[in-house]
């Protein structure tokens, strides 16, 4: 048994019954939606047309959500209904990334993930789904599609259908009969301010909060600015005549007259500062150990300044990660509820690991305990390594996000924490003193920004297999974030580190090094994290 | 089917209280009882409706704690839609446990929208918990329209309106009371009521609606509405928008798109790329007026290439009439018929359509074609579009029917029947007499042909002295919003000794409302008795929309004496109200009054609401027997189904319906034109040796040549005619920025000013901006989003632009629906689509208003208030117009003539002016192109026409009343 949708658009007239029937079914809140019409327009006068396409959960064979999902929160049932339980759900946005269909939203009433879950209660007692029931057309048509009297057995078999996005490898069981690109591709139109019959001014579903709290302030300050930071924000603030659609009218080219509110960036700042942190975490293990490896001598004071920084900065982590949960009391929900193939979960065990070891080794340097400490080194650089690359796998998992599938974030981000940790013990040393190992810190942090300039630049310039990829390449390097990209992250992240330590001598050079590295870092990550959630998914 | 079971690490966290317990028993477990229906029904899933013998203890799974598998046990009672007129069905879903709504979905038990709705049927339940909806009975402090209000009993509003009442009767002040209604549908209840009063009191929205339509299809057939029977179509074409609005939205569009997925073709006539347009196989961009033009053409091509069908015409027209009439020195026979009318359409070549339309002469050439090839299998429909918005737009509906008659495609199957064919009629207990009172501020002599009341004129009429309103009724009507011209009407309505009582009944606030004195509040959809039937396919059906909580309660043994007792506060229904206020008139039936309102069970005591559907019900064709089948009576079972099939598609070509022996008896035949008639009345026609029932018109036939015209001083329109409409191009001066505004067309999601309180629409729908073709806007210098000041006749208001190329070039569009608006002092009243906007009048005509704030979010019970997301609540723009009574119809002719520009500096978004003195003067204009009554025999208006509560015959002769 298998239950699918067929969007039949020879009868759809987009009415938007299905979005109210699903509203008062569930009673979502206003301004997110479990379903939807979109609705674009094409052509030139008089061969114009607007095309109405339902969008929703595409519950697929394959759902990413439920994979990236670190609490099983999203589930996928036996009769292929993929479900959602928000009494486990913490909140952390992930399956967000992970669908490529902007299909969750999280609910303003309890912050937790939602999301058209096929009326799986209705299912249970023998009833459609309630937008079925109500569309006029019958144009949405469910049923088991491996029964073959059903009516989308028998509708899969005769018609040429269409899924959404089939590359992405979800294996969608949501169908369109007569679907067109120009709606069902994003990328097709642009995002742009307001829409023909609705406009958006305020934060919606993870921003409803943010957004509520603002509302006695004043009322015609344009709260959106505050609360929402992409580019619908900028539709907005640019004049209505620069946007995008505006210039595909001109054209004829496929333009959106109907969208619903964005939902912004849902990994904030938080969240890029966490792998900053992070970074610094692992890297601050990870050097000494570099340093005893390779035969140096590294004191007490240097060891336990070793494990103080990398738990401090893995406290930091953690305390960010939770910050960034919708659902923050919920956050040992991670640990305790786990799903196993979630790198939220691998990642939060990691970390917890991680931190028990280095206390450990922290307290075996305080009382001085030499026994098995060459073996609990290995072992905790294999979790300081896991600890610094593991991002870029749940990165991955986002398989939303096009620019992160990049294969080369994990090393971009253990290069990162190499960075970082050489960093940071270049300025601590000025605290607790120089010591003799710390002459591979130069090189150290001169191969890293090597090797850390080649993973940028095979980040940014390797044929990227998609159009999404290749916009967010083109919004860091020409876009929005070309500023901050050149200044920041390869001027005074790399390049000027590089040339001080290539043509100036001396501590204080160092130092300031250091300093700019991280600041690198920092930006890097942030433009990271943020430029691809810049990308409409639907 | 619940998620896996716990991994040893949650077990033992849940175990030792670390986190809570998510696998208690009861939490994922289901019952396998609680489905409700077997494999087969589950595996075709489609209309798994709750079967009604469980609908009073109906249990589903709580959605809200899903997936905790929470029981919640739902008593399930039919209704019907108050949104738009169709009426479709609505089953509420009320917990048992709370005793309230929580869910409406459809009734698969209705015929018409046949279990599914639109995106408003669900959003009833918004409307039902809008927190700025009026709960009980108010009555105004200060001064009219200062917006303070203070809540009273029923008995006070009851008592006060009725003394009025009585007094304005017993001083034979009878046309000064009148009930003005904007949503009609509760089926002849009102005729009962105010011909009970003996009043000639019933004002009604038509002629801002449809009034243009009906004219045009009521000159041909004696029907003036059409009933297009689209699933069975092999040919549409819609000079309307049915896929996304108008009457019958929802039942219609399921039947267009049914007829489309069985072959037939879809043609739509708009000068915007409407939904319906878009999804067409063919958009006829029309320039607005000139439908009219194109729909001549194609009857000439039918004509010329014979795709005619010759049985229909010989048979059902007036052919000989006309003939006799326009060609006398030719022969009365069937080939000068064909040859004079093309004769007489010669000049309608599809290339003189295109001149006047832009519609492609190919594109007129190839539809003319198909349509002659779907012969008696064409459907159409007219309603609102160009029949309301021009200048002689009833000729596009006259029009439009003539290809109709041409391929005999009136009544037939597949074809377009006259609504009334598909509706049902209810008969009334102590149904009163004809009233004896003609009130001329409603049909005044000016417009003897008026198809319905010439409401939009009210405040004219007041101003200039005819008369005054001294008890007035709104009802669902806002005319200071909706109509044209609001601010005249806002004059008035601040004038007591124009409008002496103004009563507002209405489920909502609204613009209207906010200038009564009493502000009632009447029920919506799940909270009021109603009948309705309606024209939406080839058949007939009854509904019944009841207040549900009332009805629950019934079924569950605690019956309510009145519906305010079972409705959120003291929300009220009409229909109990006017039985109230009826005997309170005459409380010891001295007037003559009571008798209508007493029961025709419980001789000399009050009917009860109970008591009048149950004596409808009876007498409905086929229900005694379908209730006796389950063994309760006619209300019972409407109560059980909300609706009941009273004939299945069969009720085809009526007009051929033989007189039976009874009815022939006694009967004479005009040996002139075959009309039979029997003691003065014409009741058939006989037709190839047979007597028929024929049509309602003076040759029983469809009349292709009107004598009515001429007798009426218009003979230049005695035949289908195109009438250049005042917005054609040739009166617009293009150089100056003139355009012609196409203001009229509807959204799915909205329904004029009745749906801001349903915030799932509103978050939809909140702006209107200007549509303007990408090639007016670089002329002009606009480019979207770019403010525009729309000039009209009467003053302006500015709106924002809209680049696209689904407008036609040379006009533009704005939206209707959007722009509402509250004032400072109005706290309250649809907060989630309202504007709250300044007035400021200036003593001497001008008005002007300007918008303080946009949409904002607000504290209230409903969590989502602090949610609203948009501020954009767009731009009034229907107060900007004059009024434009089309001199025939008495239709006001929508479409604007503006003249577009950039605003002043400091000139804003949403600032509107307007002068009233102007917009008296262009009332005067219009009103000096008509040609009054009397018509022949000192008639105010032809006998045949029909009339909303049509007087007794001795009122229509001018002459003898006085």
């Amino acid at each position: 048994m298998k239950y699918g949708f067929i969007i039949d658009n020879r009868k759809c007239i987009g009415c938007h019954a299905c979005t109210t029937a699903c509203k008062s079914e569930h009673d979502v809140a206003v301004g997110v939606n479990r379903t939807y019409v979109k609705q674009i327009e094409k052509g030139e006068f008089p061969d114009t047309r607007r095309i109405f396409s339902v969008m929703r959960c595409n519950h697929c064979t394959d759902a990413p959500c439920v994979e990236i999902c670190p609490v099983e929160a999203l589930y996928t049932r036996e009769d292929g209904i993929v479900d959602f339980d928000n009494n486990r759900c913490i909140g952390c946005k992930s399956c967000m990334q992970a669908c490529p269909y902007d299909a969750l939203y999280i609910d303003p009433d309890n912050n937790t993930a939602a999301k058209c879950n096929y009326c799986s209660h209705r299912i249970e007692v023998g009833r459609e789904p309630a937008c079925v029931t109500v569309c006029p057309e019958h144009a949405i048509i469910a049923g088991d599609m491996e029964n073959p009297t059903t009516e989308i057995s028998q509708l899969l078999a005769r018609q040429a259908v269409k899924v959404r996005k089939p590359e992405k490898g979800t294996n969608p069981n949501l169908f369109y009969i007569d679907g067109d690109d120009a709606s069902l591709v994003p990328e097709a139109t642009d995002k742009s301010g307001p829409s023909l019959w609705n406009s958006q001014a305020r934060g919606v579903g993870h921003f409803a909060k943010s957004a509520e709290k603002m509302m006695h302030t004043n009322g015609d300050v344009d709260l959106l600015q505050m609360t929402i930071d992409n580019d619908i924000q900028a539709a907005y603030q640019k004049k209505e005549t620069e946007n995008p659609n505006y210039i595909d009218v001109l054209t004829g080219k496929a333009r959106r007259v109907y969208d619903t509110p964005d939902k912004g960036i849902l990994w904030g700042w938080e969240v890029s500062t966490y792998v900053f942190t992070k970074a610094i975490a692992a890297g601050a293990f990870l050097i000494p150990f570099l340093a005893i490896m390779l035969g140096y001598e590294v004191s007490t004071t240097a060891k336990l300044w070793s494990a103080g920084i990398s738990l401090t900065f893995l406290a930091l982590t953690g305390l960010f990660l939770v910050m960034d949960l919708d659902r923050p009391d919920r956050f040992l929900n991670v640990l305790l509820r786990p799903q196993w193939n979630s790198w939220l979960v691998k990642g939060g065990y990691t970390i917890t690991v991680f931190g028990l070891l280095v206390t450990v080794w922290g307290a075996m340097s305080f009382f001085n305990i030499k026994q098995g400490e060459t073996i609990l080194l290995w072992v905790t650089a294999i979790f300081a390594i896991l600890l610094a690359i593991y991002t870029a796998f749940l990165f991955a998992q986002a398989k939303g996000r096009d620019f992160w599938q990049s294969p080369t974030l994990p090393l971009h981000m253990l290069v990162h924490s190499v960075m970082a940790g050489t960093a940071i013990f270049v300025i601590t040393s000025l605290i607790f003193g120089n010591e003799s190992w710390m002459s591979i810190l130069k090189n150290t942090m001169i191969i890293a920004l090597v090797v850390n300039l080649f993973t940028l630049v095979t980040e940014l310039t390797i044929t990227h297999p998609t159009t999404a990829a290749k916009t967010v390449v083109k919004m860091i390097t020409k876009g929005r974030y070309k500023n901050l990209f050149w200044m920041i992250t390869v001027l005074i992240g790399n390049l000027i580190p590089l040339a001080l330590m290539f043509f100036g001598t001396g501590e204080l050079v160092l130092v300031a090094s250091a300093i700019c590295v991280l600041i690198g870092i920092l930006i890097t990550e942030k433009i990271w994290v943020e430029a691809p959630q810049r990308i409409p998914l639907a | 089917m619940g998620y896996k079971k716990p991994s040893f690490i949650e077990n033992m966290a849940e175990k030792l209280g670390i986190i809570p317990n998510l696998h208690k028993e009861g939490y994922q477990k289901f019952d396998g009882d609680m489905r409700h229906f077997t494999d087969e029904e589950v595996a075709q899933l489609y209309e798994n409706f709750p079967p009604p013998e469980k609908w009073d203890n109906w249990v589903e799974y709580n959605p809200k704690v899903w997936p905790k598998k929470e029981k919640k046990t739902y008593q399930i009672v039919p209704t019907t839609c108050f949104n738009c007129e169709s009426a479709c069905g609505l089953t509420a879903f009320i917990d048992k446990e709370t005793q309230q709504v929580k869910k409406f979905e459809g009734n698969p038990y209705h015929p018409g929208s046949r279990g599914r709705n639109c995106a408003k049927g669900p959003a009833t339940i918004n409307q039902i918990t809008d927190p700025d909806r009026i709960l009980f009975p108010l009555k105004r402090k200060g001064k009219r329209g200062e917006g303070e209000w203070e809540r009273i009993s029923w008995d006070e509003a009851l008592d006060t309106i009725a003394a009025r009442i009585r007094k304005a009767i017993k001083e034979d002040r009878r046309n000064e009371i009148a009930y003005h209604v904007g949503r009609p549908g509760h089926e002849k209840f009102m005729n009962w009521i105010l011909q009970g009063w003996g009043i000639d009191g019933h004002n009604s929205h038509t002629n801002i609606c449809s009034s243009g339509a009906r004219f045009g299809y009521n000159l041909w057939y004696g029907y003036d509405r059409p009933s297009p029977d689209h699933s069975n179509a092999k040919f549409i074409l819609l000079v309307s928008a049915h896929l996304e609005s108008g009457h019958y939205f929802n039942p219609h569009a399921q039947r267009i798109i049914e007829g489309k997925m069985k072959g037939a073709k879809l043609a739509t006539m708009d000068p915007r790329l409407s939904n319906t347009a878009s999804m067409s196989d063919y958009w006829l961009p029309s320039y607005p007026g000139t439908e009219a033009a194109v729909l001549l053409a194609m009857a000439l091509i039918i004509l010329q290439k014979g795709l005619y069908n010759r049985d229909y015409l010989e048979n059902w027209t007036n052919w000989q009439e006309y003939l006799e009439a326009k060609h006398s020195d030719k022969e009365v026979t069937f080939e000068n018929y064909i040859a004079a009318m093309i004769e007489e359409y010669k000049e309608f070549t599809p290339e003189y359509a295109e001149k006047e339309s832009g519609v492609k002469a190919k594109d007129i050439i190839e539809i003319a074609q198909l349509i002659g090839e779907a012969g008696e299998r064409f459907a159409s429909h007219n309603w609102r579009a160009a029949g309301a918005s021009n200048l002689g737009g009833w000729a596009v509906a006259r029009c439009l029917h003539f290809l109709s008659v041409l391929t005999g495609a009136v009544g037939a199957k597949g074809g377009t029947s006259p609504n009334s064919w598909n509706k049902f009629s209810p008969t009334q207990p102590n149904a009163p007499k004809a009233q004896k009172v003609w009130n001329e501020l409603h049909f005044p002599k000016e417009y003897p042909l008026a198809f319905f009341e010439m409401s939009q004129l009210l405040p004219h009429f007041l101003k200039e002295g005819r008369g005054k309103m001294d008890v007035y009724f709104s009802r669902v009507f806002n005319p200071v919003w909706t109509y044209p011209d609001g601010f005249t009407w806002m004059e008035m309505f601040l004038d007591e000794s124009k409008f002496g009582l103004h009563t507002a009944l209405t489920p909502t606030w609204n613009e209207t409302a906010f200038h009564a004195d009493f502000v009632l509040p009447m029920g919506l959809a799940s909270e009021r008795h109603d009948i309705n039937s309606y024209a939406t396919h080839g058949g007939t059906w009854v509904a019944f929309r009841q207040p549900v909580l009332r009805e629950a309660a019934r079924r569950n043994g605690k019956p309510v004496e009145f519906t305010y007792q079972a409705n959120p506060g003291e929300v009220w229904e009409e229909d109990e109200f006017w039985i109230e206020l009826s005997w309170r008139i005459d409380p010891d039936g001295s007037m003559g009054i009571r008798k209508h309102f007493e029961s025709p069970y419980r001789p000399g005591e009050k009917i009860t609401i109970d008591e009048y559907y149950q004596y409808i019900f009876e007498r409905v064709k086929g229900l005694p027997e379908a209730a006796k089948k389950e063994g309760i009576t006619e209300l019972q079972y409407m109560q059980k189904y909300g609706a009941f099939e009273i004939e299945k598609g069969e009720s085809y070509k009526l007009n051929e319906k033989p007189l039976t022996e009874e009815q022939l008896k006694g009967t004479e035949i005009n040996p002139k034109n075959n009309v039979i008639s029997k003691n003065g009345k014409d009741i058939g026609v006989m037709v190839n040796g047979k007597a028929v029932v024929g049509f309602p018109t003076p040759s029983r036939k469809n009349e292709f040549y009107s004598q009515t015209m001429v007798d009426w001083k218009w003979p230049e329109y005695s035949t289908p005619a195109y009438i250049k409409s005042h917005i054609h191009n040739e009166v617009l001066d293009k150089t100056k920025g003139e355009y012609v505004l196409v203001p009229t067309f509807r959204l799915p999601t909205l329904i004029h000013s009745r749906s801001g309180n349903a915030k799932w629409l509103v978050e939809i729908s909140n702006r209107n901006p200007i549509w303007m073709h990408p090639d007016d806007a670089a002329k002009w210098g606009f480019k979207t989003g770019d403010l525009v000041k729309m000039n009209t006749d009467i003053g302006y208001f500015i709106d924002k632009v809209w680049v696209t190329q689904s407008m036609k070039p040379g006009v533009v569009a704005c939206s209707h629906h959007i722009g509402r608006w509250r004032r400072p002092q109005d706290k309250i009243g649809n907060r989630w689509a309202t504007n709250t906007v300044n007035i400021e009048g200036d003593g001497n005509g001008g008005w002007k208003m300007n918008t303080i704030s946009g949409i904002k979010p607000f504290e209230s019970e409903d969590k989502d208030s602090k949610r609203i997301f948009w501020k954009d609540g767009g731009v009034h723009q229907n107060i900007t117009h004059a009024v434009h009574p089309d001199p025939i119809s008495g239709m006001h002719c929508w479409h604007q003539r503006v003249r577009i520009e950039k605003p002043s500096e400091g000139e804003n978004y949403g600032d509107i002016f307007v002068d009233t003195n102007k917009s008296h003067e262009v009332y005067k204009e219009w009103l000096s192109w008509t040609r009054p009554a009397p018509g022949p025999n000192g008639e105010r208006r032809p006998l045949w026409f029909k009339r909303a509560f049509k007087p007794d015959e001795s009122t229509y002769y001018i002459d003898k009343k006085k």
